[in-house]
């Protein structure tokens, strides 16, 4: 098990050093370089010089490499090219505003779909199920920009209980932005949960079809134990790894969303980086998002780990 | 029908089923699956449920609990135990049924237990006030406290039945179901089951139900006998009355489709179940050798499954392996077929070397030696024709050159297997469980191998299919001066159709020779156990082997067999009380 553990992790350790050489080369492979870029098509070749001295772009790409990277293990990113500011302070800052509505979107859909996909397949072909079922088919089959502006045309102008969009800049505080949270939080839960749920329904219904749900059941134990302790640890299996995609497709869905809200978050600043070419940004959220990626399916496979005895107790590789 | 109906003693019965009809609904209409069928158990007695897949037998079972499957409807009659009707109880008072007066012994306890949950915490909950660890204990399981914290997973097949039956006498019901209780265990393993089984029984008096296509698991623990075809009861009575004197000619075929251990040869049954047995055909004193074992040893990792096992198997002959899961049988069948490569010896076919993977073996090689799996339900594409199956060796192979010709070729083949050639446009899911693994031979053949290797290709089927099914494969040997590789847990199947014997004995073989031999003087006491393990359709059948007790190993690498003459030889051994003497 342990060797198993120290695998995992050192694989996912390979996949971001993976990760962090191609979002270096992605930057490289850009026509012309940094310099050309910020200064733009009209630039003297002594300004363009000048701004490479500065920047280090006259050094080998590999050296540049290690220092990015050096300095990205302590939380150094590099200068913003637009705000000069520190790029490490200021996407954690945007990255704290979207953990925010991630850290409430997961918690409601997480839950709630893994409630609604074991309801839908322990009412399999009754009323509840094919509620569920049509409701997550339609919340996967609509993207989420147009759940967002739904729902603020309901509950924004229609009813005016949150506001539609926010005011505030990447240093509001929690209590500024709380309110605007939600929207945003919901329009990403419904389209996560639908996947969830409906995988969530498949593995039930397999389960509950399992040969050890029936011998649990006629040893007559009661529904609510049988569904806790006999099926859910086998139904979860299958679901973690798609809710391990979801939260990482986040990362990405939360683009999206907080420009439709003009919600401070990373998405917010990962479009304005890419319109104004700040390439230390864009790079910083690369990582960031590769690093949630793989702690996700890590997770998720230390989760199947924990809740199968198989992996867990394997003596020996057969 | 029987003289001696049911329970003979007056005894007010415990499980009363009246008239009881069952169906599922399917495409719209209703498919009845069991069709008035009426059953009683008096306390104390045990009732086998006999028959075919299909015939309705556990679907009945299940209604003792009250458990119908997803789909399924009573449609007429009704199931009472202890004087109330199943049927009828609300759910509290049906958990109180299951488990408490009810309970039930699943027909595979390694898809019975939760696999993420420890076999302690699953006879805990099963309710009753006996600890746990006795429970273990009375099923006769080693080290009791320790294998209550294990998990599934990491038992044996025997063990997991043991601790289905822990959990199923845990709160002392009144009345045991048993639904196949030891299909897919070994001979040996099956025993031990079997004789716990019916000692818990007698100990804690209880009423057994018995679901079964086993008649020799019947005649071994069976009181009276149900026997039910196509939702039908087709006669019933007293164990022995059934066996000796069966009345229904489906009764009778079926008693008869069961292979015996003193068959000198497949018997061909009739339809009304009378019997003739084939004799073998003669292996030609010329018959060149087809494969040639020497020494071969396979590994697993760290794990030897085989050690230095050595055989011939010649043109036309059929060289049965026997013995327990994990003799190391279907190993050695795999490595020969390509899947495995031996980690030393010498493993050689007339044309070629075959101690290398399939995949490195030349095409003529490959297409020569040809496996037939046991499950022929998975081994089949489900979503390709039976047809396609059967036509794309022909192509990979080269043996059609068009694919008209191999249209044509494949037909040929699956009627060569006694099929209809029109069946060819169907799923796998379309056909029956006897015609898939035809379609499965039929697909081992359009290679034209001459070597054919069946791995326990039998073991899935009901008996009367079984029969046909080995007779398809005594006909083929025949036809085409097979060389079969037969791998088998069952010793009746292999008296038939054997022409040798080679018993395997943690992937060591401890006695060879050829069929009559080694089963009318079994040499090793190995073999002796397997036989003495293996049970008759018949409740008075004596042992065709005493046990021996104690005995240990005494094979020395120069000297390792005892030869009884006629290729008949056995691995040298000897009763521990000598060894401890000498």
């Amino acid at each position: 098990m342990l060797s198993f553990l120290a695998r995992r992790i050192a694989a996912a350790l390979g996949t971001l050093l993976l990760a962090s050489v191609l979002v270096f080369l992605a930057v490289q492979a850009l026509p012309g370089d940094v310099a050309t870029q910020v200064l733009g098509k009209d630039a003297t070749p002594d300004a363009v010089a000048a701004l490479r001295g500065q920047l280090g772009l006259d050094r080998p790409a590999w050296e540049r490499y290690t220092d990015w990277v050096g300095g990205a293990l302590h939380g150094d990113f590099g200068t913003s090219l637009v705000t000069g500011k520190a790029v490490g302070g200021e996407v954690s800052a945007y990255l704290g505003n979207s953990a925010l509505i991630a850290g409430i979107t997961i918690l409601f859909a997480v839950t709630g779909s893994i409630v609604l996909g074991v309801l839908a397949g322990l009412y399999r072909d009754r009323w509840p199920d094919h509620l569920i079922s049509t409701v997550s088919l339609v919340g996967m089959s609509v993207p989420e920009f147009v759940v967002a502006t739904v729902l603020v045309l309901c509950f924004s102008i229609a009813l005016p209980w949150f506001p539609a969009v926010v005011l505030y800049g990447p240093d509001a505080s929690v209590g500024q932005l709380l309110p605007a949270v939600w929207l945003p939080a919901l329009a990403l839960a419904v389209v996560m949960a639908a996947y969830i749920v409906r995988m969530a329904r498949t593995s039930v219904i397999d389960v509950m079809a399992s040969e050890y749900v029936t011998t649990a059941r006629l040893k007559g134990l009661s529904t609510w134990r049988v569904v806790t302790r006999h099926a859910l640890p086998g139904a979860l299996l299958p679901t973690l790894h798609v809710i391990a995609l979801n939260v990482a497709w986040l990362a990405g869905g939360v683009a999206v969303v907080e420009n439709v809200f003009n919600y401070p978050g990373i998405g917010k600043l990962m479009l304005s980086s890419v319109q104004n070419r700040d390439l230390p940004v864009i790079q910083a959220i690369a990582l960031v998002s590769s690093v949630v990626y793989v702690a996700c399916n890590l997770a998720a496979d230390l989760a199947t780990m924990a809740l199968n005895p198989k992996l867990r107790t394997r003596g020996r590789t057969r | 029908m029987g003289a001696s109906g049911t329970a003979s003693s007056g005894a007010t019965p415990i499980v009363s089923v009246n008239s009881l009809s069952v169906a599922y609904r399917s495409g719209g209409r209703d498919v009845p699956v069991v069709r008035e069928v009426s059953l009683e158990v008096a306390p104390g007695r045990t009732v086998a449920l006999v028959g075919e897949s299909g015939s309705g037998k556990s679907t009945v079972a299940a209604t003792l609990l009250g458990h119908l499957r997803h789909g399924s409807r009573i449609t007429g009659g009704s199931v009472h135990i202890k004087g109330s009707d199943v049927f009828a109880l609300s759910p509290r008072e049906l958990r109180r049924l299951r488990g408490g007066t009810v309970a039930m012994v699943a027909q595979n306890a390694g898809h019975a237990l939760t696999p993420s949950m420890r076999i302690g915490r699953q006879i805990a909950e099963a309710g009753g006030d006996i600890p746990v660890v006795d429970l273990l204990d009375q099923v006769r399981l080693p080290r009791p406290a320790e294998l209550a914290r294990r998990y599934p997973h990491e038992l044996s097949g025997g063990q997991q039945q043991r601790v289905a039956i822990a959990m199923a006498i845990a709160a002392r019901p009144d009345v045991l179901v048993l639904d196949e209780p030891t299909t897919g265990l070994d001979v040996v393993t099956q025993r031990g089951v079997l004789d716990l089984i019916a000692g818990l029984r007698d100990e804690l008096g209880l009423a057994a139900v018995l679901v079964s296509h086993d008649l020799g698991v019947v005649a071994h623990l069976a009181d009276d006998v149900t026997v039910l075809r196509s939702g039908r009861v087709v006669e019933s009575s007293s164990t022995r009355t059934l066996f000796a004197t069966p009345q229904d000619p489906y009764t009778r075929k079926l008693l008869a489709s069961v292979p015996r251990l003193d068959d000198a040869g497949l018997a061909l049954v009739g339809e009304a179940g009378e019997r003739e047995v084939r004799p073998k055909a003669q292996v030609p004193v010329e018959a060149t050798v087809a494969v040639s074992a020497r020494e071969v040893t396979v590994d697993y990792g760290s794990t030897r499954a085989v050690h230095g096992v050595s055989f011939d198997v010649r043109r036309g002959e059929v060289l049965a392996l026997v013995g327990e899961s994990g003799s190391g049988k279907s190993t050695l069948a795999w490595t020969l077929a390509g899947l495995r490569t031996p980690s030393g010896g010498t493993l050689t076919h007339e044309s070629g070397d075959l101690a290398r993977p399939a995949e490195r073996r030349p095409l003529s090689l490959r297409r020569r030696v040809q496996l037939v799996f046991q499950n022929a339900d998975t081994s089949l594409n489900p979503r390709r024709s039976v047809g396609d199956a059967v036509r794309r060796p022909l192509r990979f192979f080269g043996s059609a050159t068009s694919q008209a010709d191999a249209a044509v070729r494949a037909r040929e083949l699956i009627s060569d297997v006694r099929l209809d050639p029109a069946l060819a446009d169907r799923l796998p899911a379309q056909l029956s469980g006897g015609q898939r693994q035809r379609i499965g031979i039929a697909r081992a053949l359009a290679g034209e191998p001459d070597v054919l290797i069946a791995d326990e290709i039998t073991t899935a089927l009901d008996v009367s299919v079984q029969a046909e099914v080995l007779r398809l494969l005594d006909d083929l040997r025949r036809e085409r001066r097979l060389a079969c590789l037969f791998i088998s847990h069952d010793l009746a199947v292999v008296r038939g159709i054997a022409d040798r014997v080679a018993v395997l004995r943690h992937g060591v073989v401890v006695e060879e020779g050829p069929t009559e031999a080694v089963f009318a003087s079994p040499g090793h006491p190995y073999t002796r156990q397997l036989m003495a393990a293996a049970l008759e359709p018949d409740p008075d059948a004596e042992p065709l082997a005493e046990d021996t007790a104690e005995w240990v190993d005494t094979a020395e690498p120069d000297d390792l067999w005892t030869d009884h003459g006629d290729g008949h030889r056995v691995r040298r051994w000897s009763t521990s009380v000598t060894e401890g003497n000498a």
